[in-house]
């Protein structure tokens, strides 16, 4: 059989990136690096791209690929130049102070991607699935695990930037999720989708530069305080 | 016999090789010209002639130590598939003889460090203990992650078992047991993120404060032993991940076959770990349990989803 026409090859190929964007989630919550991190989502994003493709492709689904261009160039090029831009402009430490430390914090994304293939077993019906079902098994539990971890993250960090990050990263699990276990949603709502999360990514940032501006801190501890 | 006797063989003088290669590559990388790949070779050769200065405090347990050391370690190279698919130990034990006999060594050189009741001794020797026993579940989820997949945790039955399935290292729970053993090879082999063999720095030092009050043949032992271990745990990455190449018998062909093929994914993998060693700073001493702990949710990850993937 051609090499490039096996669905099985396509099934490995898919979990084989599944599974590194997983690798990319933790890294994230055990890296300090603010950069880093934005990066490693740049990475996590592009590696997004390509499971969509390689899904289109086997499953002769065009309009995947058009969501999958559209994550390439917003969510692996142009937010992390933003974020990254961001970063310069308001010249803050560049380490991440997360609230559980860090050995902790990656024993629990541990833990919740435990909880995430627990989760994605109830989903999992083998006898009714036609040949390519099982790929969305795999990659559902992925997408919760980058679901429940991008939310841990942003509840364990201080600052409202990484806060953003983890809200991508969630945003990211949703993707994988909509892509893997429908084979994509309408070209419309993916679009929507985007420009809403590229938005949310503008006016964060913009928050973030006027909090900062405010109370001279991203903590967002401080804004439970009255100023004056 | 002629099995136990070339592999030993293999074990003993290919292990100084592969790090005095990894030494070299790592020197042209800051383009320096480095020492030549022999000069293991030469220092150990040199210690072994040398005279010994034993502390008047030092027990047994600082003479016994380079022997523990130097036979344990050898023991686990014998029970690993090298050349051949085959170990020529490989009834007396698996992958967890391999890990409890690297352990005994370990423990003994942490004694040793102890034995001579000097303070530098006893901080490499708590500092060694604290890593190891982090990195050491971590190595065992690890292995047992590609030992379900084979069924045994007699590692010659894993590496038949790899040879079987050309394409199963792209499986994620091989990937995410590599990336886990790939941390840990980094930590109990004392390379660049975890601790530094270049250095004498009394505020980095791990292996090396054990080591502080040995020397000659002593030294030379603990030496080699040392090369001997990152050979080991070398071939457990490259033989067990990746067996292709591997002769399945003791026939004399292709076991010359695939010792050129086992050299080869040894010094691939050297390559790789001088490239991270060169493009990274020494870590804190209190930030190298969150590498490791990465190592342990990796491999936990990699165990749990072999069951579910």
């Amino acid at each position: 059989m051609n090499f490039w026409q096996d669905p099985q090859f396509g099934d490995r190929m898919i979990t084989m990136m599944a599974a590194l964007v997983l690798v990319l989630q933790i890294m994230m919550v055990a890296q300090r690096g603010l950069v880093t991190n934005i990066r490693a989502f740049g990475v996590q994003s592009f590696l997004l791209a390509c499971i969509g493709v390689t899904i289109a492709y086997f499953n002769h689904a065009p309009h995947i690929y058009a969501a999958a261009a559209l994550t390439l160039v917003f969510k692996a090029i142009l937010l992390p130049l933003i974020l990254e831009r961001l970063v310069a402009k308001i010249e803050i430490r560049q380490e991440i102070e997360p609230f559980i430390n860090i050995p902790i914090s990656v024993l629990v994304s541990g833990l919740l991607t435990l909880l995430a293939y627990v989760v994605a077993e109830s989903f999992h019906r083998p006898d009714e699935a036609r040949g390519a079902a099982s790929l969305g098994h795999n990659t559902l539990a992925v997408a919760i695990a980058l679901f429940l971890i991008g939310f841990f993250m942003m509840i364990n960090r201080r600052k409202a930037l990484t806060q953003v990050l983890g809200l991508l990263c969630l945003e990211n699990g949703i993707l994988l999720a909509a892509i893997s276990l429908t084979y994509g949603m309408p070209l419309i709502v993916e679009i929507g989708i985007f420009f809403d999360v590229l938005v949310a990514a503008l006016l964060l940032a913009i928050l973030i530069f006027r909090i900062r501006e405010t109370f001279d801190s991203m903590d967002v501890s401080r804004l439970s305080r009255l100023k004056g | 016999m002629i099995a136990v006797l070339s592999q030993m063989a293999v074990v003993l003088f290919l292990a100084p090789l592969i790090t005095g290669f990894s030494r070299t590559f790592k020197a042209r990388l800051q383009t320096r010209r480095g020492p030549g790949i022999l000069q293991p070779y030469r220092d150990i050769f040199k210690l072994l002639r040398k005279g010994m200065v034993i502390p008047e405090t030092a027990s047994w347990i600082f003479s016994a130590t380079p022997y523990v050391l130097f036979v344990s370690t050898l023991l686990a190279g014998l029970l690993i598939p090298t050349i051949s698919a085959k170990a020529p130990l490989s009834i007396f034990g698996g992958v967890l003889a391999v890990v409890y006999l690297l352990a005994l060594g370990r423990f003994f050189l942490a004694l040793g460090g102890l034995d001579t009741g000097s303070s530098f001794g006893g901080l490499g020797s708590s500092r060694e203990m604290t890593i190891s026993a982090i990195a050491e579940p971590a190595l065992m989820l690890a292995i047992f992650t590609v030992a379900i997949g084979a069924g045994s945790t007699n590692l010659s039955i894993m590496a038949e078992a790899g040879l079987g399935q050309s394409w199963r290292f792209l499986a994620p729970q091989q990937m995410l047991a590599f990336a886990a053993l790939f941390i840990v090879l980094m930590a109990e082999t004392g390379r660049i993120p975890v601790d530094n063999p270049a250095t004498h720095l009394e505020l980095t030092m791990i292996h090396e404060a054990m080591i502080l009050e040995y020397s000659g043949p002593y030294l030379a032992l603990i030496e080699w032993s040392a090369a001997m271990k990152q050979l080991v745990l070398m071939t457990l990455l490259v033989n067990v991940f990746f067996p292709f190449g591997l002769s399945s018998g003791w026939v004399a062909q292709s076991v010359l076959l695939s010792l050129g093929v086992f050299v080869a994914k040894l010094l691939g993998l050297a390559i790789v770990v001088s490239l991270v060693e060169t493009a990274n700073a020494k870590m804190r001493l209190f930030r190298v349990p969150e590498l490791l702990a990465v190592a342990f949710v990796l491999s936990a990850m990699a165990l749990i989803s072999t069951f579910l993937f």
